[in-house]
């Protein structure tokens, strides 16, 4: 408990430095907030193209189909928001023996990576999911109740850990590979897939985003569950695991990992 | 020519040996790239499905298939580091440098980005120009593949790729006003590849859009190459669209030396 | 105090063959050799005491450092602080000490410095008042006023590694680690860091642990020397005794009108000495033998030298401490 407190207080702290650090960088900031925004509105216009050629998308609407992306933008939003540091283990931190610093520290060393910066340009990301997700959710049933909205807004946490799940792991890899920047970057990019109703792919492409690297879990099947009420033991109860599977399984990598740490120079 | 030219053969060398040492690396990248186009392919599998036309704004299926891959390679063969070297150079502070060095800057980096590149470019161009006809022969039943178009494509893709050299050591140059060059980077990569089709073809765009991003330098980039390659551009349209590449690199070119001129002169009135 | 017990490293190094079969090949099937960097080397440090750790580059030096400060894993063995172990419980060991590594920086880069003293006292649980006094004894040592509020990226090298010193002392540790803490600074700036530290030393009676190439550094500060080469312990002892063992060492010097009087007076054929044990040097008309007294005495070089050739203003010296590092390990970087 006491413990618990303690690192809510150094995450405080943290966040407070980060804040600081922006107010010194504002123009960077906006920079970097209105790039991701662009790239999503890119995107949208690609969906608002293809719709302009076709009533549905293999049976889902216009409205379904942006409420799925603007989903999957929200955990990918938060993830990125806390817990971008862990790009920068595996590009550079542990490649230059900059992770000496952690170690030498009465902190463990995985909090003290992933509450010590925070990125801003996230936000671009998250704006976006939520608006897309508050618009598009009216024109696909009048009778949002409260239940609908909370188990919405329960599941974002665990399927955020989804996402911090796969890239720890894969940070990890750096440990022993020296770098592992693009291993991330590989896997990361299968969150694309999460943008869209995973029944536009064929069956192995399904299998893998949701069995094996599971971001078909971060947007698509709990919108089935909150959209049209299917199956919750699977739909919400499948990112619940997959988050709990990944998150201990990342940990246990990144403990392994520091055991390997090479360090940098002789 | 040839003399001077020899005064960069070491640079291509330099770039060539920079890449076999982070090969593994790039792989997982090229994997990563690679997956973003693979969804594309899909949500396009799908909208011709649900739709009941057979080809839209002139693509039929398969000619989409041959396009998403055909960008993809394109990117990667025109893709150019200018604009972040340029900024963090102007960030640093070590663009001064430059200003001593008896050599061409921006010729040497060509010369060594060419080295860098030409060993993945020739290593993943010929895989998927291969994918590509063997995709249009099973579908279409007989082989489509032409020599000319190949060779118009390869020309193509060099102006492309000078185009796209320059254009990035030109925005390289924005680094004095935006400090933070991966974001600037970002927002020019968004923006440049919307327009250059790599979203959607142009040709789905409403008319008036389309002829105006048709003239933009950006279409020159990818898209123009891949028209070549498809055979969607003949006689004199197929002229008049080299024609305007070649004017993009010489716009391009001679704003870069006018830029480079600019900053000169402001570096050496504050003194850096 | 600090015990250190057949600490022992070693690294897997991939093998590459050489050229583009060879990268293929490692791609596909890599190779790896065993690397032993540090060969279970044992020693033990009081309260109090500065010791200086040398050894050329390669030695280790920065290996064993890494296993003291928690950063790497040893292989096998086990270093102690106050009977704390860092792989057993590594939060609890680091509590114990500092470390500065001269070429890197623990601060917040782009804040003013007085921002990280503050994150780092919510770090190592620093309670308000003791920080209050903490900070006003390390500025007094430190002089950090003049700095505090400014970004530590506008910072002066020797600043800077003041502030460095000072965040890793801000919790009082027992043991403080020192890896080039005078590395690029100017002699004036050196000189203060030293006093700095000698001072910290003597009235906390805080143990301190140091690497340098400035030998000045160790010579001013540490009274015992520990010196490692290819992983292994080659002395552990003070700087006089390092001298006795080592430091037959002696240096002639003397001014000649005779133009080459090295190949005139040909010192190692004489005396059959080897390289290691005769080297000449001629600036000008000065010439400075080098030469090991326990293979030649100096009263036999003495009168040599001074029937071959006429000299004047001739000397005899004892080499200093980095002459002795530089014969043990040939010509290289100390």
């Amino acid at each position: 408990m006491k413990n618990i407190k303690r690192m809510l207080r150094i995450h405080r702290i943290f966040m407070a430095q980060e804040f600081k650090r922006m107010m010194e960088y504002k123009g960077d900031f906006i920079v970097g907030i209105i790039g991701f925004f662009l790239v999503q509105l890119s995107n949208l216009m690609f969906l608002w193209i293809i719709f302009g050629q076709i009533p549905d998308l293999a049976g889902w609407s216009v409205n379904e189909v942006v409420f799925i992306y603007g989903m999957s933008l929200i955990p990918k939003g938060i993830d990125h928001f806390f817990f971008d540091n862990l790009w920068s283990v595996g590009y550079f931190i542990v490649r230059k023996g900059d992770f000496d610093k952690y170690l030498t520290r009465p902190v463990n060393t995985y909090f003290h990576v992933l509450v010590e910066k925070i990125q801003i340009d996230a936000l671009g990301e998250l704006i976006m999911g939520i608006a897309l997700v508050c618009v598009s959710a009216p024109g696909i049933r009048a009778d949002w109740d409260a239940f609908r909205v909370l188990a919405f807004i329960a599941v974002i946490p665990f399927v955020t850990l989804i996402f911090t799940g796969v890239k720890t792991i894969t940070a990890s890899v750096a440990f022993w590979a020296k770098r592992s920047g693009n291993v991330i970057y590989m896997f990361y990019m299968f969150s694309d897939f999460a943008k869209y109703p995973t029944t536009v792919y064929n069956r192995l492409v399904q299998n893998v985003i949701t069995y094996i690297i599971p971001f078909a879990l971060t947007s698509y099947f709990p919108a089935l569950f909150i959209l049209k009420g299917e199956n919750p033991l699977f739909n919400l109860g499948m990112p619940v695991l997959a988050s709990a599977v990944l998150m201990g399984a990342g940990i246990m990598v990144w403990h392994k990992g520091i055991r390997a740490y090479e360090s940098a120079g002789s | 020519m040839k003399r001077k030219l020899k005064i960069y053969l070491p640079f291509v060398n330099a770039g060539m040996q920079e890449v076999a040492t982070y090969r593994v690396n790039w792989i997982f990248f090229m994997l990563g790239e690679a997956l973003s186009c693979f969804v594309t392919y899909f949500i396009w599998a799908a909208v011709y499905s649900s739709g009941d036309k057979e080809s839209m704004n002139g693509f039929t299926m398969p000619q989409m298939i041959v396009y998403i891959v055909l960008m993809f390679l394109t990117g990667t063969i025109i893709a150019s580091d200018g604009a972040y070297v340029v900024g963090e150079e102007i960030r640093d502070g070590s663009i001064i440098m430059r200003m001593i060095k008896p050599v061409s800057y921006n010729a040497t980096f060509l010369f060594q980005e060419l080295g860098n590149k030409l060993p993945t470019e020739i290593a993943i161009a010929a895989p998927m120009i291969i994918t590509v006809e063997v995709i249009r022969t099973m579908i279409s039943g007989v082989l489509q593949f032409n020599a000319l178009s190949l060779i118009l494509y390869l020309f193509s893709c060099a102006l492309a790729y000078l185009i796209s050299f320059y254009f990035n050591i030109c925005f390289g140059f924005t680094a004095f006003v935006i400090k933070y060059l991966w974001g600037a980077n970002m927002m020019k990569n968004v923006v440049v590849g919307f327009l250059s089709g790599a979203v959607v073809p142009l040709s789905f765009l409403p008319g008036v859009l389309e002829k105006v991003f048709l003239f933009l330098p950006f279409a020159s980039l990818n898209y123009t190459p891949v028209m070549i390659y498809m055979g969607k551009y003949t006689g004199a349209q197929l002229l008049y669209y080299i024609g305007l590449q070649v004017f993009w690199v010489l716009f391009f070119f001679g704003l870069s030396k006018l830029l480079w001129r600019i900053s000169v002169k402001r570096l050496s009135s504050q003194g850096g | 105090m600090i015990t250190v017990d057949k600490l022992r490293k070693e690294f897997k190094k991939t093998v590459k063959e050489p050229g583009l079969k060879g990268s293929v090949k490692s791609l596909f099937k890599p190779k790896s050799e065993k690397v032993v960097a540090v060969r279970d080397i044992s020693f033990s440090v009081e309260e109090g005491e500065i010791l200086g750790f040398i050894g050329p580059n390669g030695a280790g030096k920065s290996t064993v450092i890494k296993m003291l400060t928690g950063i790497l894993t040893p292989t096998a063995g086990s270093c102690t602080i106050n009977g704390k172990n860092p792989t057993q419980n590594r939060q609890s060991y680091v509590k114990e000490i500092g470390v500065v590594f001269g070429q890197r920086t623990q601060l917040w880069w782009d804040l003013p410095l007085r921002e990280t003293y503050g994150v780092l006292k919510e770090i190592y649980e620093v309670p308000e008042d003791s920080y209050n006094r903490r900070m006003a004894f390390l500025n007094e040592v430190l002089e950090l006023e003049e700095f505090i509020a400014s970004p530590v990226r506008t910072l002066s090298l020797g600043q800077r590694m003041r502030a460095d010193i000072a965040a890793s002392l801000l919790h009082s540790p027992k043991v403080l680690f020192l890896d080039e803490p005078t590395i690029g600074l100017d002699v004036v700036v050196k000189d203060n860091i030293r006093k700095a530290i000698e001072y910290i030393n003597r009235h906390e009676k805080t143990t301190v642990i140091l690497t340098t190439h400035d030998l000045a550094d160790i010579e001013q500060l540490s009274k015992r020397i520990v010196m490692i080469d290819k992983g292994t312990k080659v002395f552990d002892g003070s700087i006089a005794g390092l001298k006795t063992q080592y430091g037959q060492i002696r240096e002639l010097t003397f001014e000649t009108g005779v133009a080459n009087a090295a190949a005139v007076l040909e010192y190692a054929k004489h005396f059959s000495l080897g390289e290691e044990d005769v080297s000449v040097e001629t600036e000008g008309n000065v010439v400075k033998v080098r030469f090991n007294s326990a293979a030649v005495p100096v009263s036999d070089i003495l009168s040599y030298t001074l029937n071959k050739v006429s000299v004047s203003d001739i000397s005899v010296k004892d080499a200093d401490i980095e002459e002795i590092i530089r014969r043990l390990y040939g010509q290289g970087a100390v």
